[in-house]
Order: structure tokens, then C-alpha cells, then sequence
């Protein structure tokens, strides 16, 4: 009875060390791997409909998972040190391996916010430097988050800070202050930057959708029509300089130029009670009455 | 009269039966802990926090529900064949096609049981959510859409039940019935894919042109996907009540047609 017990207990010891040691050797592996590897490798590098097809009536819920994963991925990696205490590694990002864990989380969830979120964050900045994949990320949310005015609105802030086109921008920030909710700024800055990158007229196209549904009583009704106004004045001196260079073959040297040569009788009204000015490029401004000493 | 009393009666012993197998017990355990879990997953995100409680929630319910279709179901109705219990109730005034109603309405019993104590307590878990980050709650979110997404959660489940019962009818061993079903369930899930991919993609892999082929398929399986509206509710989008009641007449009418076959198949099988 003694010997079956001993010979028990000694096959059950040697199983539990053949398990324990394939079990470290394992973690150690996984340990030593490069850090692309745990990204590169999972559901999310299935195409979208292989990807639809699994997840079947629980696209939520593994978006919802996926999402977890690019944050975990993406978040601080602390390592114990022998003396105690904990260091913070620089981990490298395998960044196109994220931008697909993102995408089908977005393919599962057009419309999660975290999803967005988690991928202006991170994706449009250094060193991961996708831009033009982000915008397409946040296009897609801002189609299906009607209600949300922030997709657009990070996708205006990218138009301007890093891929510099100030028009465009504007016309996003624009669009971003149409939806529920947005922020008034937005509208004045859309109507800016719009302006700045010669999209004055779909700038008032734009401010005057946003005030079909705005009441009057709305506090930042008065702030919208006067910029509206303000860009409607461009807009003539705008089509003016047009006409003017036709005519003379040149662009006026000074606003005074064409009501002298009898194109417009007056210049327009500013709401902003500052002269209108135009510097050497030929961009009009109606909140900067020293533009050409600035661009001198 | 007689036979809706034999349906009735059948259909009560199932639910009791089912009761009997704990299931019950272990449904009010997973409710518990889903709500716990609810409240716990919730917090590991910074936004939509609503949007996380209620798809989690309502996927609770369809997965609790699936597995109390695919095992205590199935279990119920292969405990009849391998106990012989079934020729006590044939040799009884019970024909076949009450004997499946019957069992078919018990097992439904069950499962609206299981969605209500779900339902509930997910419910409660989202309402505790909505309450303590209202910044989160979906701009249209209503507990109407809630509950109306609940019933067509219910109405899946009861398809795929359907689909159980049919299978059970035909196969020679409920393992065999309990993996066609599996897969009719995937397929079902997936039918209204299959059918955008090939219908509207020319270039549909091996599925190129066999656009009939796959319409006709689409109209043979249960189209699940158009039950599944947990989206609808966790984002508080638009849920018509005229799609409501066309999705819930076309659930009662495809597991009638089911039982329907069911009961012609059943009385061909070998019970012995």
C-alpha cells in the first residue's frame, strides 16, 4: 500500500514539474518575444466580413473587446526590478498592427466612441504619423455618430495641425458645429479658418445651414450672423479683386483701389467695426486691420 | 379542446422539468454575476459607458439564452427518446404534433423565464451605470427600445428553438441534432451577410453568381441577424414599431412552419 502510495506521489511529482517547467519555458518565451509579436497576430488581421461572420450576433461586445486590446497594447508596460519597485519600459509600437485592431473594432462598431478616441490619440501623432488613416477612421465615425460633434472636430484640428490646410479644416470645424450640442467656437473658428484657405464661400454656405435650426434666442445666435456678415463682406471684396484684376490685368495694391476705380461704391459693412484689409497674397481679412505690415 | 389541454399540460411539465434541472438556479447565478460583471467591464471604458452596460447586458441574455436552447433544451427532449418516457405519453390520447407543441411551448416557457430574470437584472446593472455617469447615457436612449430589443432577443431564441425541434425530429442521435442545430444557428446569424456579399459584391469568391442560389438559402434559414437589435438599444436609435411586429410575426410564423415540419418528419423516425 506504501509503495503504490510513494509510486503515486512520485509520478504525480514528476508530472507537476514536466508541467511546470513547459509551463515557465513557455512564459519565458513569450517574455524574451518582441513586443510586435502579441499585436501582429489575432482576430482583427481577418478581413472585415470573416471578421462580421465570427463575431455574428456579438459585434458589440467584441468590439467593446477590441477596443480593451488596443488600450492594453498601446498603455505604459511597467517591469518589477530585482531591488524592488517597478520601471517604466519604452515599448515599440507595431503601429500599422494597432491601426488594424482598431479598424475592426470600428468595422464590429462604427459608432463606439472609445474606438475614436483611442485612435486620435494615438495614430495621427509621432512616431505612428497616420494621418491620412486616421482621418478615414474618424470619417467613418462622424457618419455614424450623427449626434456627436467631435469626430469632425478631430478631424478638423488634423486638417490644420498637421496636414495644414486651413480651408478644409474650417469646412470640417463647420461641419462639426452643426451637430447637437457642438460648442459655439467652432463656428466662429470654421468660419476662420474656412476663410483663411480661400473657402469663403462655402464658409457662409455652411454658417447659413447652421442657422436654419439655431433659434434666435440661442446665445450664440448674434456671434454667428455677425460672422456670417463678416464673410459675406469678403466675399464681395473677394469678387471684386477678381473683377478688378481682369480688368487692369493686376491685383489692387489697396482696398481704396476699388471703389476708386468704381468696381464697388463703398466696401462692405464689418459687423467687427474694423476696416476690412488685404495683404500681398490677396487674402482678405475682416479681423485684421494691419495685414500688410504683418506679411511685410 | 382536448387537444390544447394535452399541449397545455405537456408544455407546463416541460417548464417544470426544466425547473427541476436547476437551470432555473443557475440562470439566477449568471444573472448575478453578469450584473456584477456588467457593473465591473463598464468601468473599464472612458466613453459610452451606457452604450458597454446595455450591449452587455442584452448579449447576457442571448448568450444565457443559446445555451439553455443548445444543451438544456436539446437534453430535455433526447431525455424523452433514451428514458422511453415518450411511448408513456404517445400511448397516452397524445398525437405527435401536440406532443412537439407541447414540448416546444414548455422549452419556450423556460427561455421567457430566462429573459426575464435576465432582462431584469441587466436592467437594473444598466440603470445603476446610467445613474452614475449620465454623460454617457446615448442622447436617445429609451427603455422602450430597451425592452422591445429584450422581446426580439426572445424571439431569436425562440426561432432558434424552433430549429432545435426540427432537428431533433429527423436526426438519429440528439448529438447529431444538437450540431445542426449549431450550425443552422450560425448560418442563420450570418445569412444576411451572405446575402449583401453576394448579391452586391461581384466578386464573390467560390459564391460568384450563385446570387439564386443564396437568395433561395436566405429564404430556407432563419435570418437571425434581423432579430438582433442590441445596437439599436445601446445607441437609442430608431426602432419603428411597425418593424417590431413584422419581426415578431415573422418569428411566431417561421417556428410554426418549423413545428409544422417538425411533427411530419418525427412521425417518420425510428423511436425504437
Amino acid at each position: 500500500m506504501s509503495r503504490r502510495l510513494a509510486i503515486n506521489l512520485l509520478t504525480g511529482l514528476a508530472l507537476a514539474c514536466i508541467y511546470a517547467a513547459s509551463y515557465n519555458a513557455l512564459l519565458q518565451q513569450r517574455h524574451d518575444a518582441p513586443p510586435s509579436g502579441r499585436s501582429s497576430s489575432g482576430i482583427w488581421n481577418l478581413p472585415p466580413v470573416a471578421l462580421l461572420a465570427i463575431a455574428g450576433e456579438f459585434k458589440g461586445l467584441m468590439a467593446d473587446y477590441l477596443t480593451l486590446e488596443a488600450g492594453a497594447q498601446l498603455g505604459t508596460e511597467l517591469v518589477r526590478k530585482p531591488e524592488g519597485g517597478f520601471l517604466v519600459v519604452k515599448k515599440q509600437y507595431d503601429w500599422s498592427s494597432i491601426h488594424r485592431l482598431l479598424v475592426a473594432g470600428q468595422t464590429l462598431d462604427p459608432s463606439f466612441a472609445q474606438t475614436y478616441i483611442v485612435a486620435q490619440g494615438w495614430l495621427p501623432w509621432e512616431p505612428a504619423n497616420m494621418v491620412a488613416e486616421t482621418q478615414e477612421f474618424l470619417k467613418i465615425s462622424a457618419e455614424s455618430r450623427p449626434w456627436d460633434w467631435q469626430p469632425s472636430h478631430f478631424m478638423g484640428f488634423n486638417a490644420y495641425y498637421f496636414l495644414k490646410k486651413s480651408g478644409e479644416a474650417g469646412k470640417l470645424f463647420l461641419e462639426a458645429a452643426k451637430r447637437p450640442n457642438a460648442p459655439l467656437f467652432l463656428s466662429i473658428l470654421g468660419a476662420r479658418l474656412a476663410q483663411k484657405g480661400g473657402e469663403t464661400g462655402a464658409a457662409i454656405v455652411l454658417m447659413k445651414s447652421m442657422l436654419i435650426d439655431k433659434p434666435e434666442s440661442d446665445p450664440g445666435y448674434a456671434d454667428i450672423v455677425d460672422r456670417l456678415h463678416a464673410l459675406e463682406g469678403v466675399q464681395v471684396i473677394e469678387q471684386a479683386v477678381l473683377h478688378y484684376e481682369k480688368t487692369y490685368g493686376r491685383k489692387p495694391s489697396s482696398l481704396e483701389e476699388l471703389t476708386s476705380s468704381g468696381i464697388l461704391a463703398s466696401l462692405p459693412a464689418n459687423p467687427y467695426n474694423v476696416p476690412y484689409c488685404m495683404d500681398s497674397a490677396g487674402t482678405i481679412y475682416f479681423d485684421n486691420p494691419n495685414c500688410h505690415s504683418e506679411n511685410r | 379542446m382536448q387537444a390544447l389541454r394535452n399541449i397545455w399540460f405537456l408544455a407546463l411539465a416541460t417548464c417544470t422539468e426544466g425547473v427541476r434541472h436547476r437551470a432555473l438556479w443557475a440562470i439566477v447565478c449568471l444573472a448575478v454575476l453578469l450584473t456584477m460583471a456588467n457593473l465591473g467591464v463598464t468601468t473599464l471604458y472612458s466613453w459610452d459607458l451606457g452604450k458597454v452596460s446595455v450591449e452587455f447586458g442584452l448579449s447576457a441574455v442571448a448568450f444565457t439564452g443559446l445555451l439553455l436552447v443548445f444543451f438544456l433544451g436539446m437534453k430535455i427532449l433526447a431525455d424523452d427518446l433514451e428514458r422511453s418516457r415518450i411511448f408513456m405519453l404517445l400511448s397516452r390520447p397524445v398525437s405527435i404534433w401536440q406532443y412537439l407543441t407541447g414540448k416546444f411551448l414548455g422549452l419556450a416557457m423556460i427561455l421567457l423565464l430566462a429573459t426575464i430574470i435576465l432582462g431584469i437584472s441587466a436592467a437594473l446593472s444598466m440603470q445603476y451605470v446610467l445613474w452614475q455617469y449620465p454623460v454617457y447615457v446615448p442622447p436617445d436612449f429609451s427603455w422602450l427600445t430597451y425592452l422591445m430589443a429584450l422581446v426580439c432577443q426572445y424571439m431569436s431564441l425562440v426561432v432558434v428553438l424552433a430549429v432545435s425541434v426540427l432537428c431533433f425530429s429527423f436526426a438519429s442521435q440528439p448529438f447529431v441534432a444538437l450540431l445542426l442545430a449549431v450550425s443552422s444557428y450560425l448560418v442563420g446569424q450570418n445569412m444576411e451577410l451572405l446575402r449583401r456579399v453576394v448579391v452586391e459584391n461581384p466578386y464573390a469568391g467560390a459564391l460568384t453568381g450563385q446570387k439564386n442560389l443564396v437568395i433561395a438559402l436566405s429564404w430556407l434559414f432563419p435570418n437571425l441577424s434581423l432579430f438582433d437589435k442590441k445596437y439599436v438599444a445601446a445607441y437609442g436609435m430608431a426602432f419603428s414599431s411597425q418593424e417590431f411586429l413584422l419581426l415578431c410575426l415573422y418569428g411566431v410564423s417561421y417556428s410554426v412552419l418549423l413545428i409544422f415540419l417538425a411533427t411530419l418528419l418525427f412521425k417518420r423516425k425510428e423511436l425504437a
